[in-house]
């Protein structure tokens, strides 16, 4: 069973719904970062628009740009990750509910409160009645709807699937994390966030869509050899289970042309990629990107849209590279993307050029 | 029968109390647990409620965790019904297995936040229950109930079908061969901020819900937890634990219709009964029992009766909606319900649909109104509704 990526798309502080971030990257200037929003027009009515909170709106869009672009008009399966929901609304309610002592409060931020209401807003808006589900788990949310989408074509259920990775950070959320350690104190550059020893990243909303086919078309970005996710805390069972995931494929870590990391600047989180990196991958380059996408709980579904980007385009552009490694190999095939909450939540997701297993 | 996964352990506390026993005991008897509001914080005391008869102290006391320890009441309560179900299913006795935990939640760590939200913002009296407030960190705080045995474990937020889809979600992580052992569903606690949510869109009946009656005015909120062990058929065997039933079946489908409403003709639930029956490779007439999402909601009974004329004809089999007995338990309603339905099955009764008096005059069926022992039943269908149109249904079977 082979699945590919057919399209994707992005909202977030690069320019939104396009690839210009591999040539022109905008490089973040502040810790609380807003993602750059389309013009929403060509996607939504002024009417919808007025009733959409912004995630919404950013989800609608990408989704919907994602489709255009994989040339595909209802998918078989709408599943997205959120770690937080639609947390405007949900801000909007709790103030009145609290301000208001529980009375006369307004219904339309309730009802479009919940995680789910991303995907089935989507499927709304899609008129798709097919399988629709949302994975609310911090850090591997946006993992987790992948995991279950490359399920769903292994069980041969589907033929086409739109995930999607959706988060908004809402100043009094952004200020509520920043009080246990999640953001940068001090106002970053870019050289920081590689420095030892520093604390917190930079935050930023997330919007981040991709179809899912199991057909290769000439357009496929690349293929999905396989997602998987652990749960651990023992740093020799991570560094094992990476060899067993590649083992599994038949490859060993030196098969990896290389392998993307959340690096996020936090230290407690970024020496885990180390760690692993030194373990399993001492000589292959390291890659990462939440220093042009910021950090959120679907910032991960980045490190799977830049991967697939780079293979597309057979080119890793420098300023993805975190650590250039010895090994370099002539053409990119596989690249593994690793990514891990709080030490404990783990997936990875292996990658390849759709060329390797389909002949052109 | 497509299917070889078997549940091997389940665990359950609501309104009813805690455990199988005192569930099955409440269900024979007709007895409801919804009442008067006693441990939720919220002016509208007025609201009639199926509050989990325990404090948090209580839950801390059953699960001997320190009173200073800091936990949600989402995650205390699903640590109870995950230690029953791990308990009866011998999980401890497991070695080297991969186990994945599968949790449903929406209000997720809403209940402290929406007290110690000033607390968030203007001082540090609270920061400790920051990082408990998503619902990732409340699966997170229940899989350390059973420490270093969870090898994946992720938290699915589909309003009320939640834990539904993390059955389905589990089930099918062992049809790809991706676990050894499943554990799944969901846990919600009431809060205000649902409560009062629910409050605005004018769903909420005054009086005991009255599920499928013409005369229905809305839903009782509830709250709880479940959570349902599963595994092949052949790795039970193999470790010598007999299953309980089999999870023949299940579909998870759109309805596409209206963030909050059901369409009027049930088009996501029929497709989810229908598919879930395909998937079971069952006929309709082998269904002996329904347990109905049945919320009373005048829009979601009327909008699943006629789904289930849409899949049944007229041929309803026996239905019956327990949201009188448990109040809606929202995200864990699923789980919950999907106990309910096991104990139904493997003891051969059919709860009684409470407060029904008059039919629903777009129906062909009534609901059972007395409890039924002794029917022997093969294949129950247990229907979970969300939110956003996420419908699912899931089917049970006694082992063939």
């Amino acid at each position: 069973m082979d699945t590919y990526i057919r399209a994707a798309s992005q909202i977030s502080m690069q320019h939104p719904l396009t690839e210009e971030w591999m040539d022109a990257p905008i490089l973040p200037s502040a810790v609380f970062n807003e993602p750059l929003d389309p013009d929403y027009k060509q996607f939504i009515s002024p009417a919808e628009a007025r009733r959409m909170g912004r995630l919404l709106k950013r989800a609608v869009a990408a989704s919907l740009d994602t489709l255009q672009k994989g040339n595909c008009t209802n998918p078989d399966a709408i599943i997205t990750g959120t770690g937080l929901g639609c947390v405007e609304n949900t801000e909007k309610f709790l103030n009145a509910l609290i301000d208001n002592d529980e009375q006369c409060l307004p219904p339309t931020p309730f009802m479009q409160s919940t995680h789910n209401t991303i995907s089935s807003q989507v499927a709304l808006k899609l008129q798709c009645h097919g399988y629709n589900s949302t994975y609310s788990h911090r850090g591997t949310s946006f993992d987790s709807a992948l995991l279950d989408a490359i399920m769903q074509f292994q069980l041969k259920r589907i033929s086409t699937a739109l995930i999607g990775g959706y988060d908004e950070m809402t100043p009094a959320y952004f200020k509520m994390l920043a009080k246990i350690g999640y953001w940068r104190s001090a106002s970053a550059d870019l050289a920081s966030l590689k420095q030892a020893g520093m604390t917190g990243s930079l935050a930023c909303g997330a919007a981040v869509s991709l179809l899912l086919t199991n057909t290769y078309s000439p357009e496929c970005l690349c293929r999905i050899v396989d997602t998987n996710l652990f749960y651990t805390h023992n740093p020799e069972e991570q560094s094992s289970l990476i060899h067993s995931f590649l083992q599994q494929h038949n490859l060993s870590e030196t098969d990896i042309d290389a392998v993307m990391c959340g690096f996020s600047g936090d230290d407690n989180n970024d020496s885990v990629y180390h760690h692993l990196l030194q373990s399993n991958f001492p000589d292959t380059t390291a890659l990462w990107y939440k220093h042009l996408f910021g950090e959120s709980f679907c910032a991960s579904g980045y490190g799977v849209y830049c991967a697939a980007i780079c293979l597309k385009h057979q080119q890793i552009p420098e300023h993805l590279i975190y650590q250039s490694g010895q090994n370099k190999p002539s053409s990119i095939n596989n690249i593994l993307v690793i990514n891990h909450f709080h030490k404990k939540d783990f997936s990875l997701t292996l990658l390849a050029p759709c060329s390797s297993s389909t002949p052109l | 029968m497509v299917s070889d996964i078997v549940i091997t352990g389940i665990g359950v506390i609501s309104a009813l109390g805690h455990g199988i026993e005192a569930t099955a005991d409440r269900l024979l008897r007709s007895e409801s647990g919804v009442g008067k509001m006693r441990y939720l914080k919220t002016v509208h005391t007025e609201i009639p409620v199926a509050e989990v008869p325990f404090s948090d102290d209580d839950l801390r006391g059953m699960l001997g965790i320190a009173p200073d320890f800091s936990i949600t009441r989402t995650s205390l309560l699903g640590r109870v019904a995950l230690r029953e179900a791990v308990e009866m299913s011998n999980l401890k006795k497991v070695d080297n297995q991969r186990i994945a935990f599968i949790s449903g939640t929406t209000v997720g760590g809403m209940e402290k936040s929406e007290q110690f939200y000033k607390d968030f913002l203007e001082n540090d009296k609270r920061n400790e229950y920051i990082a408990l407030h998503d619902c990732g960190a409340c699966t997170d705080m229940i899989a350390q109930e059973y420490p270093g045995r969870i090898t994946m474990q992720t938290t699915i937020s589909t309003a009320c079908s939640s834990a539904a889809n993390a059955i389905i979600f589990g089930a099918d992580m062992l049809r790809c061969g991706r676990t050894d052992l499943v554990i799944a569903g969901g846990t919600e606690c009431l809060s205000k901020f649902h409560l009062d949510g629910f409050n605005t869109l004018m769903i909420l009946d005054s009086e005991p819900c009255r599920p499928f009656d013409k005369n229905r005015h809305g839903l009782n909120l509830g709250e709880g937890a479940a959570y349902v062990v599963m595994e092949t058929r052949k790795h039970a065997e193999q470790r010598g634990i007999r299953p309980i039933c089999q999870l023949s079946g299940y579909a998870n489908r759109c309805d596409a219709y209206h963030q909050t409403a059901s369409s009027p003709e049930g088009e996501g639930a029929f497709r989810a009964m229908q598919a879930a029956l395909q998937s079971a490779g069952l006929q309709p007439s082998d269904i002996s029992y329904i347990n109905a999402h049945g919320t009373g909601t005048p829009n979601n009974d009327e909008s699943e009766g006629k789904a289930m004329m849409r899949v049944f004809g007229d041929k309803v089999p026996l239905v019956s909606s327990t949201k009188a007995y448990t109040g809606h338990p929202t995200s864990a309603a699923g789980a919950i319900e999907s106990v309910i339905s096991i104990l139904a099955l493997t003891r051969n009764f059919v709860p009684a649909n409470l407060n029904f008096s008059e039919k629903i005059e777009s129906l062909n069926f009534t609901p059972v109104t007395h409890v039924m022992t002794d029917v022997e039943l093969k294949h129950v269908l247990c229907n979970s509704f969300g939110f956003g149109g996420n419908d699912s249904s899931c089917i049970f079977s006694k082992i063939d």
